[in-house]
């Protein structure tokens, strides 16, 4: 058995490597649990993967963070990620940080933005859960790559209380795990209306883990046309078809839907409200309270500059620039505020779906993990167009899980369901 | 331009009011106890990563109660904006305030003259921190700053430009600071209260100047009467000024090419809440009687003048001091004692109703005294004097000083007697026509009673003593 250190010696899984219990006994005893760098433990360096929170020891225990020591599991360190969650292949980690590696193949990029988790969860040969985070597919990208099970929740099912921002009304904090039953445990535990996130919802908290084993007998499945056109690579869509196939030989009703303007405009209006809540999150990087900071020279402006310009990746700063931008006054009414009407846009078609469907499907990933060197040629529009798939149901809210599919590279069956329904969701992946 | 101007000065407010709660609006440290720098301070209040605010519900009613006093209309949903801007005192570099959808909006307050002055709109705000120049502004190498203000939960109040003269100004801020109290949303003791004006003439064609900061309703007259002198003898340009309370002037703080750029974006962390009916109709339900009803109440039930009933209602500790005494004594005797005589005192002292802590009980059994006439009214406003200074049991200290009036004729004749015999060359004086060698006789006579003699009745006995 290899130790956390031999294991990150080769796939560069985690920012930190330590262990941090509160309890000995509880539902998680004996589970270990990573978490995102970008989720608070209390005294453990949480840089959310940038250089300028380099030395930042939170006072305080993210609350999904405390509900799992609470239930007596082993912290046992903060997982790498792209710097902030800014990026789809955890390629862009922050100023002194290493990319993780796919843990199939070192030459593949784990996805991302939480590909430390991902990795991790893969090579765990132990009993193992990571607390993982997503904004735009940071969960189902890179479980997808790695094959794992990746689980973002309705937003606001689990407090963010602790969480290091990306864009407020987007993040969501989630698990990976190997099984699909390991992933409802944990939800069980983390989620629930916490007076610390006014955005968490009184909504009760089912029992996640009577959902598995139920069957898929008459669940109604909707098929994502849109997401098996061009631009999908046919392995992908080939195992993605062969698992519909299945779920409608064990007795489920399978038919093809359209989301016509998600499609469209999922992806522009999804980095426009990400890129603008994330400048202003941002701001508080300036070298004053936490994290990094210089020799104080010059005006106050001048500081905050330097220290931000030192510490920044330039994926960061081009986020912080495009999202400043676009809630510029004059410029604000046609990018940021038209996207917010298009966000309501976009839930509402998927709203009429779950009219009649329990669920929806799509490939996580229109790809299998590609080589890092690839990733690296892309332009900054090819890289953010790989999020088409996952982007939908960020913005929407909605709960969706990527279970890994077929043999060879892996690739992930993502499946969409309604808001606070994780339990039917649940029940289908566990056929898979 | 939105506004067509006509008077020689106008007048805008934003007015920042501290509301009076226990806790900070997004956490839960103390507003306000412990003065030691950065003691009242959590992760939300100095913006640590990982921390989120959650809405302080008693800020909320306070600020509705605000809003409703202010005759606005309220919005029938609460949202909070981002207001980004970097500054040192900025725990997360941004604010967390109100733009697209305030709480209320179209309000009014309606001045002693009878003149209403609109509200544009009344919003909920965090204080930013204190920066702390520890050798003075300017002339610091290095700030300190100090988050124990952060988070502090403030009122934004935005007039119309509606005031023509720096004393309506004054008067704003008194009636509004009236209002606050009346609310008991406000306390004068711990709560700020600060304004930024804008001021512009029709001598310079009304190009607007923004003064900062100015805290308090005598400062603000100041402020903007040197201001609008300043404009009237001077280049005037569009640019943002700073009272400076110790010289006395206004200074240039930066020149305005273009409006600031705050880039809202509306809180993602607070969940929109709806304002319910509800809640509205128990927040009417706790609204005091305000000053302006007060006053034309008082008009109606005791007869008094208007302009009397405006000046005891503004303040509630008059108002309430009125109200207890005209259950007792004549209303047109408590106007004289509570608006003139007190007023007069406490001016005298340069002090408030608040600051001397006037035991009200004592006074009523002063104006008891005086109604009965068992007091001169000049013994009464001695003992008043009195009472504004120090904790005194006022019977007790007319009895102690044997200060009842001396309505014994026998005993005023003698006193008169002897003065005439002691002011020989008064006497003379005023035989030969000059009255104010009576006013000294009289005045000798008067300080032999120790003022408890009524004036009227010496002077009676004094002519007919001298014919």
């Amino acid at each position: 058995m290899k130790s956390l250190h031999e294991i990150n010696g080769e796939y560069n899984c985690f920012n930190t490597i330590q262990e941090y219990k509160e309890k000995t006994e509880g539902a998680l005893k004996g589970v270990k649990i990573s978490v995102k760098d970008c989720i608070c433990v209390k005294g453990m360096e949480s840089t959310a993967g940038s250089a300028i929170l380099k030395g930042y020891r939170p006072l305080f225990n993210a609350t999904a963070v405390q509900k799992l020591l609470d239930e007596g599991a082993v912290i046992i360190g903060k997982t790498a990620q792209d710097a902030f969650g800014f990026g789809s292949f955890s390629i862009n980690t922050g100023k002194g940080f290493k990319q993780p590696l796919n843990p199939i193949d070192k030459t593949r990029v784990t996805g991302g933005s939480s590909g430390g988790s991902a990795c991790i969860t893969k090579l765990a040969d132990f009993s193992h859960i990571a607390l993982a985070e997503s904004t735009g597919g940071s969960i189902a990208c890179p479980a997808s790559y790695c094959g794992v099970i990746g689980l973002t929740p309705t937003y606001g099912r689990v407090s963010r209380y602790g969480l290091i921002d990306y864009a407020n009304s987007l993040d969501k904090i989630g698990v990976m795990a190997k099984t699909v039953i390991e992933c409802a445990k944990a939800l069980e535990i983390i989620a629930g209306k916490d007076k610390k996130d006014q955005t968490t919802a009184d909504a009760p908290v089912e029992k996640y883990t009577s959902f598995p084993g139920k069957g898929v007998k008459g669940i109604r499945i909707g098929i994502i046309k849109e997401s098996i056109q061009d631009g999908v690579d046919k392995d992908v869509k080939e195992k993605f078809l062969k698992t519909a196939e299945f779920l409608k030989s064990k007795g489920a009703i399978v038919e093809e839907v359209t989301l016509p303007v998600t499609f469209k405009h999922a992806l522009p209006v999804y980095y426009i409200i990400a890129m603008s809540e994330a400048s202003t999150n941002l701001a508080k990087y300036c070298g004053m309270r936490y994290g990094r900071d210089e020799k104080i020279e010059g005006s106050f402006n001048e500081y905050f500059a330097k220290v931000r310009s030192k510490c920044f990746d330039d994926e960061t700063k081009r986020r912080i620039m495009l999202g400043t931008f676009a809630r510029m006054s004059g410029f604000r009414d046609a990018y940021y505020i038209k996207s917010a009407k298009i966000r309501t846009l976009i839930i509402n078609e998927y709203k009429n779906l779950f009219k009649k469907y329990d669920v929806l499907i799509s490939p996580s990933m229109p790809n299998t993990a590609p080589k890092t060197e690839e990733v690296k040629k892309l332009t900054p529009i090819q890289n953010y167009m790989m999020d088409i798939l996952t982007v939908g149901p960020n913005l929407a809210g909605l709960p969706h899980i990527s279970v890994p599919v077929g043999a060879g590279l892996p690739t992930g069956f993502m499946i969409i369901a309604d808001h606070f329904d994780e339990g039917i969701m649940l029940q289908v992946a566990y056929e898979i | 331009m939105k506004y067509k101007f006509t008077e020689d000065i106008v007048i805008g407010l934003e007015i920042h009011a501290q509301l009076n709660t226990h806790t900070k609006l997004f956490c839960g440290c103390p507003a306000h106890g412990d003065e030691t720098p950065n003691t009242r301070t959590c992760p939300t209040c100095l913006g640590m990563p990982g921390s989120k605010p959650a809405l302080n519900k008693t800020a909320l009613r306070f600020a509705i109660k605000l809003a409703l006093a202010l005759g606005c209309e309220i919005s029938s949903k609460l949202i909070f904006s981002r207001k980004s801007y970097f500054y040192p005192d900025m725990a997360k570099n941004y604010q967390i305030s109100q733009y697209e959808l305030p709480l209320g909006i179209n309000g009014k307050l309606i001045l002693n003259n009878g003149k209403e002055i609109g509200i544009t709109r009344v919003h909920m705000e965090e204080d930013p921190a204190s920066l702390v120049h520890p050798a003075g502004m300017g002339a610091s190498s290095y700030v300190l700053v100090d988050y124990n203000r952060s988070g502090n939960p403030l009122c934004e109040i935005v007039t119309e430009p509606a005031m023509n003269s720096p004393e309506e100004a004054r008067e704003f801020m008194k009636q509004l600071i009236s209002v606050l109290k009346y609310l008991k949303i406000f306390d004068t003791d711990t709560c700020i209260i600060k304004a930024d004006a804008n001021v512009s003439i029709k001598q310079k064609e009304y190009k607007r100047v923004e003064i900062k900061n100015i805290t308090g309703f005598k400062e603000i007259e100041r402020a903007l009467k040197y201001e609008v002198e300043r404009q009237k003898n001077e280049e005037v340009a569009n640019e943002t000024r700073a009272w400076d309370a110790d010289k006395g002037a206004t200074f240039t703080l930066r020149k305005k090419e273009t409006e600031e750029e705050y880039g809202y974006i509306i809180e993602p962390d607070l969940a929109v809440e709806e304002i319910s009916k509800e809640m509205l109709e128990e927040a009417k339900k706790e609204m005091p009687e305000l000053a302006h009803e007060k006053a034309m109440r008082f008009v109606e039930e005791h007869k008094i003048r208007k302009e009397d009933a405006l000046i005891i209602a503004q303040e509630k500790e008059l108002a309430e001091l009125f109200e207890k005494a005209v259950k007792e004594i004549n209303p047109a005797l408590a106007v004289v004692w509570i608006r003139h005589e007190l007023n007069r005192v406490l001016n005298y002292n340069k002090k408030t109703l608040e600051d001397v802590k006037l035991d009200e009980k004592e006074m009523l059994k002063l104006l008891r005294l005086v109604e009965k006439k068992i007091i001169t009214d000049r013994v009464a406003q001695k003992i008043l004097e009195q009472l504004a200074e120090k904790k005194i049991d006022v019977e007790k200290y007319v009895e102690e000083n044997n200060l009842k009036a001396v309505s014994d004729a026998g005993a005023i004749e003698k006193y008169c007697k002897e003065a005439v015999e002691e002011c020989k060359t008064a006497v003379e004086d005023y035989k030969k026509g000059n009255e104010k060698a009576f006013n000294s006789i009289v005045g000798a006579v008067m300080k032999k009673s120790r003022g408890a003699a009524s004036p009227a009745e010496v002077q009676k006995i004094l002519k007919e003593m001298m014919k």
